[in-house]
C-alpha cells in the first residue's frame, strides 16, 4: 500500500464538514479516489456530521412541500452513470479552476506514484511540499491562471500575493533538449527574475519573491540555468 | 458497506411493527422516476434539510430558496446516488450542507469576510443546539457527544458545520495554526463518530 501523506490524511475531517476551498475539495477528492483508507474515514465521518445536520431538523413552512413536487414533475432526472462510468467521481466542472485543482491533484499524486518507493525522508518531503500547496490554494486571494505550451502541454500557476508566493505546474511537456533545462521567471516591471530550473517530469515549483509578478515564462537553457533569459521562450502566463 | 443508520425519523421501528420505508429505499424508488416516492420522501428528509440548511443560512427567505433547490436536485440526481458509499441519509445532508454552505460563502464573498468572521460568538450555535434539545433520541444524543470532544474539537467541528466557515477562518476566529485546526476537525469527528457509533 501507497504511504499517504499526513497532512493529506488529515484533511479527511475538513471535507467532511465541507471546509474546504472549491480547489482542495476538488483535490482532494481525486486523492481519496486512489486512498481506500481515506474514503472509508471519510464515509464514517460524512455520516457522522449527517447526524449533527439532523439534529437540527425544522419543519419546512408548509407551501413550499406543493412547490417542490410541481418542480420534480417538470424536471427531467440526470441519466444514471453507466457501469463504466460509475466509479468516477461525480463533481460537476466548475470551469477552469476546477480542471486546475485537478491538475495539482494530479501532479501531487503523479509526485506520490513516483515517490512510492523512494525514502522515508523523500515521502516526509512530499508531505510536508503538498501542505504548502494547500495552504496556498486555500489562501483568499490565491489566483489561478493557466496557459497551452508546446505540444499541446499545459501549465497552470496559482499565485497569492498576500504570501508572496507562487506554484507552477506543467503537464505534458516535452522533454527538454539534450543538455539544456527549463527555466522559470517570474516578471515584473524590472525584468525577468529567475524561479528556478523546473524539477524533471511534472513535479510542481513552488517559488516565493513573487510582489509586482506579471507575467512568468518558461524559457529553454543550459544545464544549471542561466542569471538571465537566454534560450527559446516556450511558454508565458499573464498573472495580472 | 453496511447500513446502519437510522432513517431520517425517530428511531428504529419497534420489533414487530411493520417499518416505514427506509430513506434509502424511498431513493432507489425515486431514482426510477417516481413521483409518490418522492412525495414520502420529501415528508421523511425535508424537515432535516430545512432544519440544517436554517442553521447554516439564517435568512428565511433565502433558506427556502436553498431548500427548493436542494430538494429539487435530490429528485434530479437521485439517479447518481451510489448506496455502497454511504447511506441515503448522508448523501442528502451532505448534499444540502454544501448548498447551504455555498450559498452563505457566495454571500460573504461580497462583503467584508474578515470583519464578519471577527463579529461572531463562536459559543454560540453549540448553545443553541444544547437549548432546543426537545427530548429526541437524535438531539440528546449530539448534545451528550458534543459535550465530550475538546473545546477546541468542538468549536472546530461546530464552527464549520453549522456556521459554514472554511477551516482557515475557524483558524482565524479560533487563533489556532491551519494545521491544527484540521487535525481538531478530524479528531473531534472521529470521536463524535465513536460516541455515535456511526459506522458509514
Amino acid at each position: 500500500m501507497r504511504t499517504t501523506s499526513p497532512d493529506l490524511h488529515t484533511l479527511t475531517g475538513a471535507y467532511a464538514v465541507n471546509a474546504l476551498s472549491d480547489l482542495e475539495r476538488a483535490a482532494f477528492e481525486t486523492h481519496l479516489a486512489h486512498c481506500a483508507g481515506c474514503a472509508v474515514e471519510v464515509a464514517e465521518l460524512a455520516a457522522t456530521a449527517t447526524r449533527l445536520g439532523v439534529a437540527v431538523e425544522f419543519t419546512p413552512p408548509p407551501h413550499l412541500r406543493a412547490r417542490v413536487l410541481a418542480a420534480a414533475s417538470e424536471t427531467r432526472q440526470l441519466p444514471p452513470h453507466t457501469p463504466r462510468a460509475a466509479r468516477s467521481r461525480s463533481w460537476r466542472p466548475a470551469g477552469g479552476l476546477l480542471a486546475a485543482a485537478c491538475l495539482v491533484a494530479a501532479v501531487v499524486l503523479t509526485v506520490q506514484v513516483t515517490g512510492s518507493d523512494s525514502s522515508q525522508d523523500q515521502l516526509t518531503q512530499l508531505a510536508s511540499e503538498y501542505g504548502r500547496f494547500s495552504d496556498l490554494l486555500s489562501t483568499p486571494d490565491a489566483r489561478l491562471v493557466t496557459a497551452n505550451g508546446p505540444a499541446g502541454s499545459t501549465a497552470t500557476a496559482v499565485i497569492s500575493p498576500s504570501r508572496n508566493e507562487l506554484l507552477f505546474l506543467s503537464r505534458s511537456m516535452p522533454a527538454p533538449p539534450t543538455d539544456r533545462v527549463y527555466q522559470l521567471w517570474v516578471i515584473n516591471s524590472d525584468g525577468p527574475h529567475s524561479a528556478g530550473v523546473l524539477p524533471s517530469g511534472s513535479a510542481p515549483l513552488l517559488t516565493g519573491g513573487v510582489t509586482g509578478a506579471e507575467r512568468v515564462a518558461v524559457t529553454v537553457e543550459p544545464q544549471g540555468g542561466s542569471p538571465t533569459p537566454t534560450g527559446e521562450k516556450v511558454m508565458e502566463i499573464t498573472v495580472v | 458497506m453496511p447500513k446502519l443508520e437510522r432513517p431520517l425519523h425517530g428511531l428504529p421501528p419497534a420489533t414487530g411493527h411493520p417499518a416505514e420505508p427506509s430513506a434509502d429505499e424511498l431513493l432507489a424508488l425515486v431514482a426510477r422516476g417516481d413521483e409518490a416516492a418522492f412525495e414520502r420522501l420529501y415528508d421523511v428528509a425535508s424537515g432535516s434539510v430545512f432544519g440544517l440548511i436554517r442553521r447554516v443560512v439564517r435568512d428565511q427567505a433565502q433558506s427556502e430558496e436553498v431548500f427548493q433547490e436542494v430538494m429539487l436536485e435530490v429528485w434530479r440526481t437521485a439517479t447518481r446516488f451510489d448506496p455502497e458509499r454511504g447511506s441515503a441519509t448522508t448523501w442528502i445532508m451532505t448534499l444540502t450542507h454544501r448548498r447551504a454552505v455555498d450559498r452563505v460563502r457566495s454571500a460573504q464573498a461580497a462583503s467584508n469576510r474578515e470583519e464578519h468572521v471577527a463579529r461572531l460568538d463562536p459559543a454560540r450555535p453549540f448553545d443553541e443546539v444544547s437549548e432546543q434539545v426537545s427530548g429526541r433520541f437524535e438531539q440528546r444524543q449530539v448534545r451528550r457527544c458534543l459535550s465530550f470532544l475538546t473545546e477546541l474539537q468542538r468549536e472546530s467541528v461546530v464552527l464549520a458545520y453549522y456556521q459554514g466557515y472554511s477551516y482557515p477562518e475557524v483558524a482565524s476566529l479560533l487563533g489556532l495554526p491551519l494545521g491544527t485546526v484540521k487535525t481538531r476537525m478530524r479528531d473531534g469527528l472521529i470521536r463524535l463518530r465513536d460516541c455515535m457509533g456511526v459506522t458509514g
